[in-house]
């Protein structure tokens, strides 16, 4: 059973006299300002909630303040005010004792740069985290072996770090913080020390995995085109403060504002959106008075193109109880590739005429 | 810029950290000493080739086949150079120095890592500890510990201590923050941190810093030497002090191979314990497997725990059988009985001589000895503490004036062996045209404008500065280079070498007259000063530790010829036997044992009327209570059974007039007890006077200047502060001087006599006498305030004080008859005034109580007086 993970009004400020910095922050006294004073606000005010079961996906440029949130959300870094709420518990108010334990027990965490004990073979690595709880060596030996075959490195568990590719190396760090079976896993940019291939890999393994273990994920990351990908939901940091939270089709099509629209930019679109997104709910109902291929409100934007291609007229949406939700039409989908919605404009040459053919609306 | 007295305030520390801590530095001795015991007995017990053995097999274990065989051979050649003991001493202060260092510096490290605040207030630390001049603290070392391993280990530790802390905090300070992050993530405790993930990772670097203390500590060991540490370090230390450049060489290279073994071991050992090491070991394994495979063995940690223990067994049983064939003395002449006595000396050549020579001679008296090389700094203090007996090289008045005035306190002089020696300036006799020091005048620039001198700290450096320079106006034109003896005699080897011309500043006796062709400068002007002597000097106290030591010392007398002779006869037999020497030398001049160390007199004579009781009494007047425990010490040993009474001098008479009392020793006469004798008269025995003349007086200080006489108190009242320190108003003298002395030398007006008591009048005597300021006292002789302090009678012209009287012995009627042979003695009993004034102090510092064992002393301090004051025939 997973837990929900809430956020709640979370600052940090690194320097002198942090809880003033605060009050100063609260009163709209921006991070500039605190700066001339020496002091840093990493964290502005951020609050979220990830529900059991999700990724959640914070995302950002570098000193944005991704992983110092990251940090306070198992204590690494205490927060300068504000709450975590885990599993029924506030991490903010427990003695450091109680949240080693917490630690231990129920949040894990998978390094950017892997962080393995070079001094431990793959298996003690892997088991780390249960010698910490005090398991005895056959049965943590059992687990760790167990989580390891999991990432699908069986047979690896002599080996050492520094024996292992990139990716090995993570799938290790993965291995370390799944066997815990903690139920919160904490990602700081896992995958961004990765070849662009074994990258994908990755992102593909942790998805498969979480079908099956179906974790509570935080994910951060730089790569927004990994986070529309893994993001159940996603939030977008700048200058410390969260300027947007959505899922992946929020951010791509309602940017809050012009930071995450021209952020959005080079995102490739088709491979974030799918038919829901991309189709006219105002339908005419007769789509469906065909034979012709049809899509659900899932299907992916390329696969989407594909199907139009094969048609002559708009495709047909239908939901998972086959009603008809909405079409798409051709026009749509390229004003979505270029992110120009809205009717086309008249031609002022209009070769039509002299064709005595209609281009547009085919 | 005013002057900073920082040294003084250091001086006034070490001095207050000496009478104040002393328990504090008898534990760290006995701590560091019994560890360092327990090691060597260890490392030196066994037989050098064996141990070599153990100690290739532990190389062996750690690197391999090939590496324990050349450890062998390195070890064994220690051993064939003659310096497996020194070799195996220095292992042991090596290892005790390291393991305290390491058990200190490796924790101080952690938390150096752990707090910056730890870490800054660390780091000036180190810095001091890694930058302050060795001598500096190992000469205050000496003060607190006294000459041998202690100063040395501490030194070592100080030395050692500051790579130790680096490296562990470098270590764990480097350890990737991402690791430490991730362990935290995992819920684990700082402490378990530490354990699990810091120290393992550190660990590669913290062995680096074990290796570094272990080499420094090597490397201070040598210093070490310089305090009587043993070992190399006291081979290089005397073989670089005399020049002796093989030798030097030869422990260079016991050294070298020493470092390389603890260099390797420690390197391979921190391959062993850290898991980053062992997994490269095992890579380089596999990667050389198959080339060299035998060279590469390495044994097991059980074959090789087995190959330690045999050999150690076999060690161990060789020294069993080995020990129990030690020489002993013959019975006849083993007045030492095993008693050990320890000397000190520098490297001088009549230093050296004269020191082995007591070696030999008292070995040959039963006596064990240990002999220790060191600077006149160390050698001192030595002295001073009593970690040394004594030494027979103190030039004094000049060349050791330094020390003398620093330690006299604690150093009793033997008296001089030789003399007088002389210093001088000397050039090689190529040098031509210079025989005089007014010779080097305007010839500045042949010698470089320089005179090589000797250590800064030298008495004759002081004297060639102050004085020699002046007198011969050579000031502006010589500079003189303080060195050392070495490098003095070294520079004076090269010039010579090279023919270049030098002046050196040297003395007679010197070996470096008999080396070389040299030339003693004139002094016309006497600007030296006179010569010296050469002293034997004691610990304060040894006279009553050992007194027949003690009088062989006193008695010690060289000329130049048995000086030379024994000196050639020491550098004939060559470096390292010089007790070879000694007894070459000793078999050419038969009879000289028993002349320099005569064996006392066998069983005590015993007195003709030995078993008769003696009533003696005494009243608590100082000397009569030295007297009377003196004469009962001896009439014990003669045999007789003498009673001792205090009475009060009225009680006393009366008891000798009626019989129940034999004798008195102190019978004032004619004035004092005139009242008694007349009143007994009939009834008493006058033995005659063993005393006098007694007389009354003023008395100053002696560094009291241009006061003799009662005459020269005149006009210095003010210097005095118009004051004469009287005794109880009641007492006669007090009265003689108020009536009469003032008057006959008109002090009247200008003195005031303040009368007090007569423990007042001593008490403020002595504290002037520590102030250093003028006073002047009422005193009368005898009083053993002559023999404690350095006092002055003043002169009486006038004769106001009256005669003086004589101290009689008084026996009851018909003594003579019943004690015949005592009698005797007692008529002819004499004691000087020098002689009563110590046998008093020697009481004082007895104590109340202890009066006969104080009297005891003083006897045993002046052999033969028994036989002197109670001579039996036969």
């Amino acid at each position: 059973m997973s837990s929900r993970l809430e956020a709640e009004h979370l600052y940090k400020v690194f320097g002198r006299r942090p809880d003033e910095a605060v009050e100063r922050l609260r009163e709209g006294a921006d991070r500039e300002e605190l700066r001339a004073d020496g002091t840093t606000a990493a964290v502005i005010d951020a609050s979220f909630t990830v529900e059991p079961g999700q990724i959640f996906v914070v995302m950002g440029l570098s000193g944005s303040g991704k992983s110092t949130l990251l940090r306070m959300l198992n204590g690494l870094l205490e927060p300068t005010a504000g709450h975590v709420r885990f599993d029924g518990q506030d991490l903010t108010a427990i003695s450091d004792r109680e949240l080693r334990e917490v630690r231990a027990n129920k949040i894990s965490m998978v390094f950017q740069h892997f962080a393995l004990f070079p001094h431990r073979s793959v298996l003690e690595n892997a088991a780390y985290g249960l010698a910490v709880q005090g398991v005895p060596r056959a049965e943590r030996e059992k687990r760790a072996g167990e989580a390891l075959a999991l990432c699908g490195l069986a047979g690896w568990e002599k080996s050492w770090p520094d024996e292992l590719s990139g990716g090995m190396q993570q799938r290790v760090g993965l291995a370390r913080a799944l066997a815990t079976d903690a139920d919160l896993l904490l990602m700081d940019e896992s995958f961004s020390a990765l070849d662009p291939l074994i990258r994908r890999d990755m992102q593909d393994q942790l998805l498969q995995l979480q079908q099956t273990l179906k974790k509570t994920i935080v994910f951060i990351t730089h790569d927004l085109n990994e986070a529309m990908r893994l993001g159940d939901r996603i939030a977008v940091m700048r200058d410390g403060r969260i300027v947007q939270t959505g899922s992946a089709e929020d951010i791509l099509l309602r940017p809050a504002n012009d930071y995450v629209a021209s952020f959005i930019q080079d995102v490739d679109r088709s491979r974030v959106l799918t038919a829901a997104a991309v189709m006219d709910e105002d339908t005419d109902g007769d789509e469906i008075g065909c034979a012709c291929e049809t899509a659900t409100t899932d299907t992916p934007f390329t696969e989407l193109c594909a199907i139009s291609a094969r048609l002559t007229h708009a495709v047909a949406v239908l939901d998972d109880k086959g009603k008809l939700v909405g079409r798409v039409p051709r026009q749509r989908l390229i004003g979505f590739l270029g992110d120009q919605q809205g009717e086309p404009a008249p031609c002022d040459n209009p070769r039509g005429t002299r064709d005595g053919k209609v281009i547009a609306n085919a | 810029m005013p002057r900073l007295h920082f040294g003084d305030w250091i001086e006034d520390l070490v001095g207050w950290l000496q009478s104040h801590l002393t328990w504090l530095f008898d534990l760290v001795n006995t701590v560091l000493g019994g560890m360092y015991d327990a090691v060597d007995t260890v490392l030196g017990g066994g037989e050098p080739l064996l141990m070599a053995g153990v100690l290739a097999v532990i190389a062996c274990w750690l690197r391999g086949l090939l590496p324990g065989a050349l450890a062998f051979v390195g070890l064994a050649l220690i051993d064939s150079l003659g310096l497996w003991d020194d070799a195996m001493d220095t292992l042991s202060l090596v290892l005790v120095a390291s393991v305290i260092t390491i058990v200190l510096a490796v924790p101080l490290g952690i938390w150096a890592a752990r707090s910056e605040r730890v870490s800054a207030q660390l780091r000036p630390v180190l810095d001091v500890m890694q930058t302050m001049p060795a001598f500096i603290y190992l000469i205050p070392g000496v003060m607190f510990f006294g000459v041998g391993t202690t100063p040395g280990l501490l030194a070592t530790i100080i030395f050692a201590m500051p790579p130790g802390v680096r490296m562990t905090e470098l270590g764990i300070r480097q350890v990737d923050g991402e690791l430490i992050e991730a362990a935290e993530a995992f819920g684990t405790s700082p402490r378990s941190t530490l354990a699990r993930v810091q120290l393992p990772l550190a660990l590669p670097t913290i062995m680096a810093g074990v290796n570094q203390v272990i080499m420094l500590a090597l490397s201070m060991v040598v210093i070490g030497g310089m305090a009587g540490a043993g070992g190399l370090g006291e081979q290089v230390y005397s073989a670089i002090t005399q020049l002796k450049v093989g030798l030097a060489a030869e422990s260079g290279v016991a050294v070298v191979i020493l470092a390389m073994y603890l260099d390797r071991m420690t390197g391979a050992l921190g391959r062993r314990v850290s898991p980053l090491g062992r997994r490269a070991a095992a890579k380089a394994a596999v990667a050389a497997a198959g080339r060299f495979r035998l060279a590469h063995y390495k044994p097991g940690g059980a074959v090789a725990v087995i190959g330690v223990v045999i050999l150690a067994l076999v060690a161990g049983g060789m020294n069993l059988a080995g020990s129990g064939s030690s020489k002993e003395a013959s019975a006849g002449t083993n007045v030492g009985q095993g008693k050990k006595i320890n000397i000190g000396y520098i490297p001088w050549d009549e230093g050296t001589a004269t020191t082995y020579l007591w070696k030999e001679l008292l070995e040959q008296r039963g006596y064990e000895t240990d002999v220790k090389q060191l600077d006149p700094g160390p050698l001192y203090s030595g002295v001073a503490r009593g970690d040394i007996d004594f030494q027979t090289d103190a030039w004094l008045p000049t060349t050791h004036k330094a020390y003398w005035d620093k330690y006299s306190a604690q150093l009793d002089d033997l008296g001089a062996w030789y003399g007088p020696t002389s210093l001088e300036l000397t050039v090689p006799s190529y040098v031509k045209g210079v025989d005089s020091l007014a010779d080097l005048k305007g010839r500045g620039k042949e010698f470089g404008g320089k005179i090589i001198g000797i250590e800064a700290s030298a008495g004759m450096m002081g004297t060639l500065n102050k004085s020699v320079l002046k007198a011969y106006g050579l000031e502006g034109e010589y500079k003189v280079v303080s060195s050392s003896t070495s490098s003095m005699l070294a520079e004076l080897d090269r010039s010579i070498e090279k023919k270049e011309p030098v002046v050196v500043t040297l003395w007679s006796p010197h070996w470096a007259y008999g080396k070389y062709d040299l030339k003693k400068l004139k002094d016309p002007e006497g600007a030296w000063g006179e010569g010296e002597q050469i002293h034997t000097v004691a610990h304060k106290g040894f006279a009553e530790k050992d007194p027949t030591v003690a009088k062989w010392l006193k008695d010690f007398k060289l000329t130049e010829q048995q000086l030379t002779g024994l000196e050639n006869d020491i550098r004939a037999a060559g470096e390292g036997h010089e007790q070879d020497g000694v007894r070459a030398w000793l078999k050419k001049n038969p009879g000289l044992v028993n002349k320099l160390a005569p064996v006392p007199g066998a069983a005590k004579a015993q007195g003709k009327d030995a078993g008769k009781t003696v009533n003696m009494g005494y009243f608590p007047w100082d000397e009569a209570i030295a007297a009377t425990y003196l004469w009962q010490n001896i009439l014990e040993d003669r045999g007789y059974k003498p009673n001792v009474k205090q009475l009060d001098p009225g009680p006393l008479y009366t008891a000798l007039a009626q019989g129940q009392m034999d004798v008195q020793l102190d019978g004032w006469l004619p004035t004092t007890h005139k009242e008694y004798v007349d009143r007994f008269k009939g009834k008493l025995d006058d033995l005659g006077s063993w005393y006098g003349p007694t007389s009354l007086e003023l008395t100053v200080p002696s560094y009291v200047k241009g006061v003799d006489s009662l005459a020269d108190l005149k006009g210095r009242g003010k210097e005095f502060g118009g004051k004469i320190i009287g005794i109880e108003a009641s007492a006669g003298m007090m009265g003689t001087l108020n009536k009469s002395v003032l008057k006959a030398y008109g002090l009247e007006g200008e003195y005031k006599v303040v009368s007090s008591s007569t423990s007042s009048m001593l008490a403020e005597l002595d504290r002037s006498i520590k102030k250093k300021e003028p006073v002047v006292v009422t005193l009368w002789s005898p009083h053993w305030a002559y023999g404690k302090y350095d006092l002055k009678k003043l002169k009486d012209p006038e004769g106001a004080w009256g005669k003086g009287e004589q101290i009689h012995t008084v026996a009851k009627k018909g003594f003579g008859q019943e004690f015949p042979e005592l009698g005797g003695w007692l008529k002819n009993f004499k004691l000087t005034e020098e002689q009563l004034a110590s046998l008093e102090v020697e009481i004082q510092k007895g104590g109340a109580g202890n009066e006969k064992e104080s009297a005891r002393r003083w006897m045993d301090a002046h052999p033969g007086i028994e036989d002197e004051l109670a001579p039996v025939a036969g």
